[in-house]
């Protein structure tokens, strides 16, 4: 593991950064402009922490880790740590979770669902990096 | 978007001004936000058909944002005026459950974290009323602690009383259809057509006829269409077909119902096939001459008390008092708005038509008679979609009122 980044500190919110914007193709993206933030709970520390992925025309325009008050998204989905990092290891899959209410989703369901498959994207891509939970 | 509403239209509604008067009452009774579960109150709000259970939360200013079943969502968003972010989905997601969607969207979208909230309750002889259940009442007032919530369909129900002059001309097309359906009708029963002809079948001939001449669906729960011949006749009002098969000698009841524009045509007709017999050759005529008097009676200042007196006194002079249902009417509105006559709950019988509510010119019902002589194994149905005028009242199918014998 002495390569592994650790989950959602500056190095992996860069590498994460570096390997989503080559991953994704806008094209398999539906040229899509939206926003999400993930809300980290119960995190190791005992702190919370988002996650915000935002996608312009396809491309990703932003992504960042942070703590506090999240950015304005189109979507908010709130879960605890070990939920997010289940989905991030690939152990879980986001749509699951939603369904078993692990996570919950706040935004326009009829909008979110036509995303789904676009976050199973970012998560794929993100489930890659060698990390330590 | 396929929803259509142009100004030049005669079914033309103005969605901004129902929703502007909502707001209104709102305001009148202290209320910050109104949820209405009604498919009356959908119909109405959103000019567009919402079958599945559903919640358009009206704040106090702005427009109403619909939540319904993810499975139609997209497609009510294409038919409704409401722009697409306010048609939104529940689910079985986290977050997105019925109750969830709407705690969120009241507080965090709507910023209210107190206050009254209006919802739709009460009791009814329809099923699919859509009357909040306490299931969903407990579990809002759990999600919405800050909130005194309050039953409120009132104000909604007396704005929905004098129909629109673009309700009134899409009940007129409603009923016109149904006129095609009962053509239809009577075309595949004559000249022997009848024989080996079920009440299932003579229904599916009308609605065919009917969705032809453009009606979107029978929009009944009672079986769609409701037909009934022979002795079921006398059994009772709004009959679901059977697989019956026509018999000589039958009466037969055919009620077909039409919607157009989410309003909804309702004409019932009756026939006896032939060879008829005296004795209800004369029940027919009793029955014909009842509804002719009660038609010629509707007018403003009229109650339905007053006029289900007026029938009984004719069905005394004509001997048939004993075979009449002493009442000539249930209400009707938009998809969903059926049988409550008026707006008010102060007559004897909450949620029932209050026998001495005066009409209003404007306002519109279903002229509806039952007849039934269950001994003579006979019975009669009369319905037909009426506005009520100063003077009189125009009745919307233009199917002549007459019991004819088919052969």
């Amino acid at each position: 593991m002495g390569d592994a980044f650790r989950y959602l500190d500056a190095a992996w919110t860069v590498e994460a950064r570096t390997r989503l914007g080559a991953a994704l193709d806008p094209e398999k993206m539906n040229g899509i402009t939206t926003s999400m933030a993930d809300i980290y709970e119960a995190c190791p520390d005992g702190k919370s922490r988002w996650l915000f992925v935002q996608c312009e025309g396809g491309k990703l325009a932003r992504f960042d880790v942070g703590e506090g008050e999240a950015p304005e998204a189109e979507f908010r989905i709130i879960g605890n740590y070990d939920v997010f990092a289940a989905i991030s290891k690939g152990e879980l899959g986001s749509q699951k979770a939603l369904m078993t209410g692990k996570l919950k989703l706040k935004g326009n369901m009829a909008k979110a669902l036509r995303l789904a498959p676009l976050a199973d994207r970012i998560n794929k891509v993100l489930s890659t990096i060698p990390a330590q939970y | 978007m396929s929803y259509e509403n142009k100004l030049s239209s005669p079914y033309y509604i103005d969605m901004d001004a129902r929703v502007r008067k909502v707001q209104e009452a709102m305001k009148a009774r202290g209320l910050s936000a109104y949820i209405g579960s009604r498919p009356r109150t959908l119909s109405w709000l959103l000019d567009a058909f919402c079958p599945w259970r559903s919640y358009i939360v009206v704040p106090a200013s702005g427009d109403p944002t619909v939540f319904t079943f993810i499975v139609d969502s997209t497609r009510l968003a294409d038919e409704t005026w409401l722009p697409r972010d306010n048609v939104r989905a529940y689910a079985p997601m986290g977050g997105q459950d019925q109750v969830s969607v709407l705690q969120s969207f009241i507080e965090d979208e709507l910023g209210l974290s107190r206050g009254r909230i209006g919802l739709e309750t009460g009791i009814s002889v329809y099923t699919p009323e859509g009357n909040l259940t306490k299931y969903e009442w407990d579990a809002l007032a759990a999600a919405l602690p800050g909130f005194e919530l309050v039953n409120a369909h009132e104000l909604v129900d007396a704005l929905q009383l004098i129909k629109e002059p673009g309700v009134v001309e899409r009940f007129r097309k409603a009923s016109l259809i149904v006129d095609e359906g009962q053509k239809a009708a009577r075309a595949a029963l004559e000249g022997g057509g009848w024989k080996g002809m079920t009440e299932t079948v003579i229904a599916g001939i009308g609605a065919l006829a009917m969705r032809k001449a453009g009606s979107l669906s029978e929009w009944n729960f009672a079986g769609l269409n409701e037909i009934s011949s022979g002795y079921r006749t006398a059994l009772g009002a709004c009959t679901p077909p059977t697989n019956r098969e026509f018999q000589a000698g039958d009466p037969l009841m055919l009620d077909f119902h039409s919607l157009y524009g989410l309003c909804m045509g309702d004409y019932s007709h009756n026939y006896l096939i032939g060879p008829t017999t005296p004795v209800l050759r004369r029940h027919a005529d009793n029955f014909v001459d009842l509804v002719d008097t009660v038609l010629k009676a509707y007018r403003s200042g009229r109650t339905p008390s007053d006029m289900a007196a007026l029938m009984m006194e004719r069905a005394e002079a004509l001997g048939c008092a004993d075979f009449c249902y002493p009442g000539c009417e249930h209400g009707i509105g938009m998809w969903g708005d059926e049988w409550r006559i008026g707006a008010t709950l102060d007559g004897p019988f909450p949620y029932w038509t209050d026998p001495d509510h005066v009409y209003q010119e404007g306002e519109m019902l279903i002229c509806a008679m039952q007849y039934a002589a269950p001994d003579d194994k006979v019975g009669f149905r009369y319905e037909n979609v009426i506005r009520i005028n100063r003077n009189d009242c125009e009745w919307m199918s233009k199917t002549p009122l007459a019991i004819e014998e088919i052969a």
